[in-house]
C-alpha cells in the first residue's frame, strides 16, 4: 500500500511539473503588456528587470524552477504588485471554501435523495421528472444558469441581492446574499449525483443478492436500506470524493457573476491581466487538487470495498 | 399423507414488450409433508416461475391469472405483503440456482447469515452469532470461526452455496425449495451439494422441492417427478413411475435424450426435434404435439387431460385414451430401462 501511494506521489510530481512547464511557456502566448500600454519606458524596463523579463526565455525558464523547486512561488506582478502568490491564494481560500461547503451541504443530500426516489420508482412520473430535471441541469452551462438566477430572482423579483454581501462579519443579509451563487454551484453538482445513483441503485435493486434477501424474508426496505444502498454507495465515492476536494477549487463563472472575490475569480482576473507568476500558481494550485483527489478516489475503493481492501489482486478460489 | 403445500389451477403470465407469454398454463401438484418432489423440464418451461411464485418473488411484469396456492391451510396468493413476509424465509426457503451472484458482495459471510435471525426472529445477537457458527459447521464449511468473518469473493462457487443454504436453514424452514442449486457448479461440487441437502433433509424432516433439468439429480434425489412442458405439467409419478415406465412422449424424450455410463462415443444420443413452442401464442391442443413423433391428429386439436395410469401415476397425453392406437415406447428406451433394472437387480438382489 505505502509502496503503490509513493508510486502515486511520484507519478503526481511528474505530472505537476509539465503543467507548470507548459502553462510557463502557455501565458506568454497571451497577448498583454506587464505594465500596460501607455506606461513610461523606464517603468517598463524596471518592471521587465524586476520579474527577469529581460533576459531570454529559457533563461527565464530556468530562474521559474529554481525557485519553484525552493517553494518561492514568486510574487503578483499587475493585480497585486509585489505579493507573493502563495499569500495571495491562502487569503482567497476561506472565502471560496465557505461558499463551496454550504453548496456541499446542498449538493450531497439533495443529490442521492433524488437519485434514490428515482431508482425505486423507475419509469413512474416521480423518475420522469427528475430524470428530466437531471437533462436540464447536465446541459444548461453554469454561466446561464447563474446568470438566470440572477435575472429572475435577483432583478425581476428582487428577493435576493446582485453581488455577495463582503462583510467581515457573518450575518442573515450576508446568508441572503449567498444563496443564489450556493444555488448556482450546487446544480450541477446534483445532477451528477442524482444520475449516478439512480444508475448504480437500479441496478443494484436489480441483482440477484436483492432477491436472495427478499427470498430470506427481509422486507423490501429492509434489503434496499441493508443491502442495495451499501453496494451503490461504492462506485458514488467516484462522484462524492472529487466534490469535496473540488471545495478548494471554487467556480471561475459563478464567482464572477456574483463578485465574489475567491480563488475562481482571482484565476480569470490573473489570466486577463497577464499576471504571469500569479496564473501559474494557481494553476498549479488546481492540479494538485485535482490530482490528490484522483489518488484519494483509488485509495477510497480499497477501503470501502473489501474485495479490493482484502483481495488485492490475490483472490482465493 | 398430510399435503403441506398444495397449487390448484395456477395460470401466470407476463407482460412482455411483444405482449403476453403465457408462462403457466393451468398447473396442479402437492407436495406432501417430508417428502422430496422434483420439477423436471426443459429452459422455460416453467418450473422456476411456478416455485417463485410460491415464495411471491415472481418479477413486478408477471400477472398470476387463476390459481391457489394453499401452504398449510391458507392461500398465499391472497395473503398481504406483510404477512406474507413472516412465512417466507421463516417456513419457506429458497436456494437459488446461482451462487456466485446470490450473494452480498460487500457484507461478511456470518452477518449475511445472521441477518434473517436478527431481523425477523428478534435472537440477540450473541445468540445469532452461535446460531450461524452452527450453521456453517452444519454445511460443511471448515474453519467457520475464520470463514465468519471473510467476504463472499474469499469463498469458491461450492463453498457460497453451502452458505446460501445455510441462511436458507437459518430459521428452520420446513419447507425447502431449490431451484437448480447445482447447475452453476461442477460435478463433483454438485454430488457434494447434493448429499448436503438429502442429510440436512433426513435430518429436520424437510419437505423439499427440487427444481432441475438433471434427470439423475432426479433420480438420486426425488420421491415423486413432475414432468413439466411448456407451462403444463404432463407427467407425475413416483421416481420408479417416471423412469421405469414413463407413458408421455416427452419423458420418454427426456430419458432418451440422457447419456448414461454405458453410451459409448460412437452411440448416438436421441435428440429432441424442433424448439419449445412460442409461449407468446401457446399452440392449440398438446403443446408438445409439433415436436412428437407419435402425434395424432387429435392433438393438433385438443389439449388432453390427465389420464390415470396408476394411484401414483398420471399423463396428460392422447395415447393413454382407451380408443387410441396402442403406441410402445421407443425400442431403445426399452432396451434400456431393462438394462437397468436388471442392474438394480443385481444391486438389490
Amino acid at each position: 500500500m505505502l509502496k503503490y501511494i509513493l508510486k502515486r506521489v511520484v507519478a503526481m510530481a511528474i505530472t505537476l511539473f509539465i503543467i507548470i512547464s507548459l502553462s510557463f511557456f502557455a501565458i506568454r502566448l497571451i497577448p498583454g503588456d506587464i505594465a500596460g500600454e501607455n506606461a513610461a519606458p523606464e517603468i517598463k524596463a524596471a518592471m521587465e528587470a524586476r520579474y527577469h523579463l529581460d533576459k531570454p526565455l529559457g533563461e527565464q525558464y530556468a530562474i521559474f524552477i529554481k525557485n519553484f523547486l525552493s517553494f518561492d512561488f514568486g510574487e503578483s506582478m499587475t493585480l497585486y504588485p509585489r505579493r507573493p502568490v502563495f499569500t495571495i491564494i491562502k487569503d482567497k481560500i476561506p472565502l471560496t471554501l465557505m461558499l463551496n461547503v454550504f453548496s456541499l451541504c446542498l449538493t450531497v443530500p439533495v443529490g442521492l435523495i433524488c437519485g434514490i426516489a428515482a431508482a425505486l420508482k423507475k419509469n413512474t412520473i416521480i423518475d420522469h421528472t427528475i430524470s428530466a430535471m437531471v437533462v436540464f441541469n447536465v446541459s444548461v452551462p453554469a454561466f446561464v444558469f447563474a446568470s438566470l438566477l440572477q435575472y429572475v430572482f435577483a432583478y425581476r423579483l428582487g428577493w435576493f441581492p446582485f453581488l455577495l454581501n463582503l462583510d467581515a462579519t457573518f450575518s442573515f443579509s450576508k446568508f441572503v446574499s449567498m444563496i443564489l451563487p450556493i444555488l448556482a454551484l450546487s446544480f450541477g453538482g446534483i445532477a451528477t449525483i442524482t444520475r449516478y445513483m439512480r444508475a448504480e441503485l437500479f441496478e443494484a435493486l436489480n441483482s440477484e443478492y436483492m432477491l436472495l434477501s427478499k427470498a430470506k424474508g427481509l422486507s423490501k426496505v429492509q434489503s434496499t436500506l441493508r443491502h442495495a444502498l451499501r453496494n451503490s454507495f461504492i462506485p458514488l465515492c467516484n462522484v462524492i470524493i472529487p466534490m469535496f476536494m473540488g471545495l478548494l477549487g471554487g467556480s471561475m463563472v459563478v464567482e464572477n457573476i456574483f463578485g465574489i472575490p475567491g480563488i475562481g475569480s482571482l484565476t480569470a482576473a490573473s489570466i486577463q491581466t497577464s499576471d504571469y507568476y500569479l496564473t501559474i500558481a494557481v494553476l498549479f494550485f488546481y492540479s494538485i487538487i485535482g490530482l490528490t483527489s484522483m489518488l484519494l478516489v483509488d485509495l477510497s475503493y480499497g477501503i470501502v470495498d473489501p474485495r479490493i481492501r482484502i483481495g488485492g489482486g490475490k483472490v482465493r478460489e | 399423507m398430510e399435503k403441506i403445500l398444495e397449487v390448484k389451477d395456477l395460470h401466470i403470465h407476463f407482460n412482455a414488450f411483444a405482449g403476453h407469454v403465457k408462462a403457466i398454463r393451468g398447473v396442479n401438484f402437492h407436495l406432501n409433508k417430508g417428502e422430496t418432489l422434483a420439477i423436471v423440464g426443459e429452459s422455460g418451461s416453467g418450473k422456476s416461475v411456478t416455485t417463485k411464485a410460491v415464495t411471491r418473488i415472481l418479477p413486478e411484469n408477471a400477472v398470476i391469472d387463476n390459481g391457489e396456492i394453499i401452504y398449510k391451510g391458507q392461500d398465499l396468493l391472497k395473503m398481504s405483503e406483510k404477512e406474507f413476509t413472516n412465512i417466507r424465509g421463516s417456513e419457506i426457503s429458497l436456494i437459488f440456482q446461482d451462487p456466485l451472484s446470490a450473494l452480498d458482495p460487500v457484507m461478511k459471510i456470518g452477518k449475511q447469515i445472521m441477518e434473517t435471525l436478527i431481523l425477523k426472529q428478534k435472537m440477540p445477537k450473541k445468540d445469532a452469532e452461535k446460531r450461524a457458527l452452527e450453521l456453517m459447521k452444519a454445511v460443511g464449511i471448515p474453519n467457520a470461526e475464520k470463514r465468519f468473518h471473510e467476504y463472499p469473493f474469499q469463498f469458491s462457487g461450492g463453498m457460497r452455496q453451502r452458505i446460501v443454504i445455510a441462511i436458507a436453514l437459518a430459521c428452520n424452514p420446513e419447507l425447502l425449495i431449490c431451484d437448480e442449486p447445482t447447475t452453476a457448479l461442477d460435478v463433483t461440487i454438485q454430488s457434494q451439494i447434493l448429499e448436503l441437502i438429502k442429510k440436512i433433509q433426513k435430518e429436520n424432516n424437510l419437505s423439499v422441492i427440487f427444481i432441475t433439468h438433471d434427470l439423475g439429480v432426479v433420480a438420486n434425489m426425488a420421491d415423486r417427478v413432475y414432468v413439466m412442458y411448456a407451462g403444463k405439467i404432463v407427467e407425475e409419478g413416483t421416481v420408479e413411475d417416471i423412469f421405469y415406465d414413463p407413458r408421455h412422449p416427452y419423458t420418454w424424450s427426456l430419458l432418451a435424450s440422457m447419456p448414461n455410463l454405458d453410451t459409448r462415443g460412437s452411440d448416438k444420443l436421441m435428440v429432441i426435434p424442433g424448439t419449445p413452442p412460442n409461449m407468446l401464442y401457446p399452440p392449440k391442443g398438446d403443446a408438445f404435439a409439433a415436436r412428437n413423433r407419435y402425434a395424432m391428429k387429435i392433438d393438433f386439436e385438443r389439449e388432453p387431460p390427465m389420464f390415470k395410469v396408476s394411484d401414483t401415476h398420471y399423463a396428460a397425453t392422447w395415447l393413454l385414451h382407451p380408443d387410441a392406437p396402442k403406441v410402445e415406447m421407443p425400442e431403445h428406451l426399452k432396451q434400456r430401462i431393462k438394462q437397468q433394472l436388471e442392474e438394480a437387480g443385481r444391486y438389490n438382489g
